[in-house]
């Protein structure tokens, strides 16, 4: 492991570029290669409501993926037969206020943004619960970490506006 | 116009259950019909026994939680005589709810419209510009009205809104002594309920996840992409797990309650108990000095509990089914901790949970789907009944009057249904 440039500072621009082709990964099924934006001991979090990651340990989220678990949740969604992504949702994401805001205790840079996730489930006429377009939308807070292959992501936490209320599935990546 | 007959049926809700001697039917109006419904919450949720809340949701005096009964909106509520009080969230002026938030603590409950406020034992206690009602106005005639039953087990709160219910020991009984082995897991006998529950919402009929957290017949089918989950982390081979599920059993009771039970143990193959026992050993010595090894083989085997007719008592969770109308359910997954065990097994506990329920989890949400295409399903009609009799000639009854059948068999909704018939028969 090389040493990683501290003084590298991210510009709005970059972190915009690695967010949007974030987006286009998850909206376009492209799982595993998402799964590469991650580093080693990134965490992919959907907390019940906000706080810092120390919590999650006296409490439950909805999501909380290191790394084993994120490979886990892109194989059972890619490659099991899953009844909840049977037909699969299609997702559109769209991000927002994106503000950069220094560094956190770990060097890691900090990006704020607010994002709208469109889903649908497409299916036969008159089936329950497919054909409905839903709208989600999170409060998103990217740390992201320089390193020898660019810029990663050492944590993606998305609170839900509706995090803490009745969630029907929510079985695709966000 | 011609009046068309009511079918004869709707006189009797009742006989949209069939309990014959070799087939068990169910009329998928059950799932489908308004009126049915609507019977539901009148003479199932609110004439019987149901949870309603956890004592350590309030733990204190002043704390409160708002839920329902049925239909209904109630608040539980901690008086300062440490007494829990289930009150009916109405004013009694004019009929708004005195309390909208969820959990909470308050000294009182005052109405938004005009101030009447009322104790947390629901008590009117004064109304603003009390000189509009005369001097002899008698207050205590207009507290909140309180259930007529509210009854706690070792936490689990219970309330009735009926008058002619069986007594809450004689209605508990048949399902108690699993209740208490789920309770002591906890070497202190007691769990904490965390404060936010995973909820999911489904349009579909509440009965639908009723009759799933006890089937063991569906497993391999709907979960089969937990099974390949679970293979590949290396935990267990698709093949050790079908031969685990034929294990163990269902257990069908008096007053509808059931449940799924696979065996326990007391080493780390054998259990999840096992597990932890291996792994924590101050919790092994902690269940050791409470519990003979075969009260710890009971503790261990794992049992998807339902008391009937809203409660699941699962090994995370306290799940609580709330019908909102015939096509509209909401479930919610009250995650608590064992209390007195070591705080990284309750984190495994919670993460472990994280995995399979709620709303991103890897069981849950298949589970969730089976129940909409269901809800779809029998919207196809000139079919009418469906088969609950699977295992029906393979069970037996023991000793305590329980059926007992196969893990697989359909012995608990059964039991779960002739209770319906009886409640819905009146």
């Amino acid at each position: 492991m090389t040493t990683v440039d501290r003084t590298h500072t991210l510009d709005r621009a970059t972190a915009e570029a690695l967010i949007y082709r974030e987006a286009r990964l998850l909206d376009t099924l492209q799982l595993e290669e998402w799964l590469t934006l991650f580093t080693e001991d990134g965490l992919y979090w959907l907390p019940m409501e906000d706080g810092d990651i120390a919590d999650a340990a006296t409490t439950i989220s909805i999501v909380y993926d290191d790394t084993d678990r994120r490979a886990e949740r892109v194989f059972r969604t890619l490659h099991t037969p899953v009844l909840d992504q049977n037909p699969r949702s299609r997702t559109m994401h769209m991000v927002n206020n994106v503000e950069l805001e220094g560094t956190d205790e770990h060097g890691d840079a900090k990006v704020l943004c607010n994002q709208i996730i469109g889903e649908n489930r497409p299916g036969g006429d008159g089936q329950v619960g497919l054909n409905g377009t839903r709208v989600l939308l999170a409060r998103c807070d990217y740390r992201l970490r320089a390193t020898d292959s660019g810029w990663r992501i050492s944590m993606k936490k998305l609170l839900l506006l509706n995090a803490d209320q009745p969630i029907y599935n929510l079985t695709f990546l966000l | 116009m011609v009046a068309v007959p009511e079918p004869a049926y709707r006189s009797a809700y009742g006989d949209l259950v069939l309990d014959g001697s070799r087939e068990f039917k169910l009329h998928t109006d059950i799932y489908t019909d308004r009126d049915v419904f609507d019977a539901e919450m009148r003479d199932i949720f609110e004439s019987s026994w149901v949870y309603v809340a956890h004592e350590s949701q309030v733990p204190a005096s002043g704390d409160y939680k708002t839920t329902s009964i049925g239909s209904q909106p109630v608040i539980v509520s901690r008086h300062e005589d440490g007494q829990v009080y289930v009150l009916l969230n109405r004013c009694r002026h004019r009929g708004s709810v005195v309390c909208r938030d969820d959990l909470g603590h308050s000294n009182y409950f005052r109405c938004p419209y005009h101030n009447w406020s009322y104790a947390n034992d629901g008590k009117l206690v004064g109304m603003a510009q009390a000189s509009g009602y005369p001097d002899d106005f008698d207050k205590s005639q207009w507290g909140m009205r309180p259930a007529p039953g509210v009854h706690s087990y070792r936490g689990l709160i219970f309330a009735c809104l009926g008058e002619h219910a069986p007594s809450f020991d004689e209605w508990f009984a048949p399902v108690r002594k699993y209740v208490d082995w789920w309770l002591d897991r906890s070497p202190l006998g007691t769990i904490t309920v965390l404060p936010k529950p995973h909820k999911y919402p489904y349009p579909g009929n509440w009965k639908w996840q009723a009759e799933n957290g006890h089937d063991g017949y569906h497993g391999n089918y709907v979960h089969e992409s937990w099974q390949r989950v679970l293979e590949r982390a290396g935990e267990d081979s698709v093949r050790d797990i079908r031969k685990y599920r034929t294990g163990g059993c269902t257990r069908g009771m008096k007053y509808g309650h059931g449940l799924l039970e696979r065996p326990g143990g007391l080493n780390a193959a054998a259990s999840w108990t096992g597990r932890m026992m291996a792994k924590y050993p101050e919790y092994a010595s902690a269940l050791a000095a409470s519990f003979s090894p075969q009260e710890i083989e009971e503790i261990s085997a794992r049992r998807n509990i339902f008391v009937f007719p809203n409660l699941y008592l699962f090994d995370t969770q306290i799940r609580v089914i709330k019908p909102i109308t015939y096509d509209s359910t909401e479930v919610q997954l009250f995650v608590y901790a064992l209390d007195g065990v070591p705080d990284a097994l309750n984190e495994g506990r919670y993460r472990a949970h994280e995995r399979f329920y709620g709303p991103s989890g890897f069981g849950s949400p298949d589970d969730v789907e089976i129940f909409v295409c269901n809800q779809t399903g029998v919207r196809a009609r000139g079919i009418e009944w469906a088969l609950m009799s699977r295992g029906m000639h393979r069970e037996v009854t023991n000793e305590d009057g329980e059926q007992v059948g196969h893990s697989t068999d359909e012995t608990p909704v059964r039991a779960l249904y002739r209770e319906w018939k009886r409640l819905m028969s009146k």
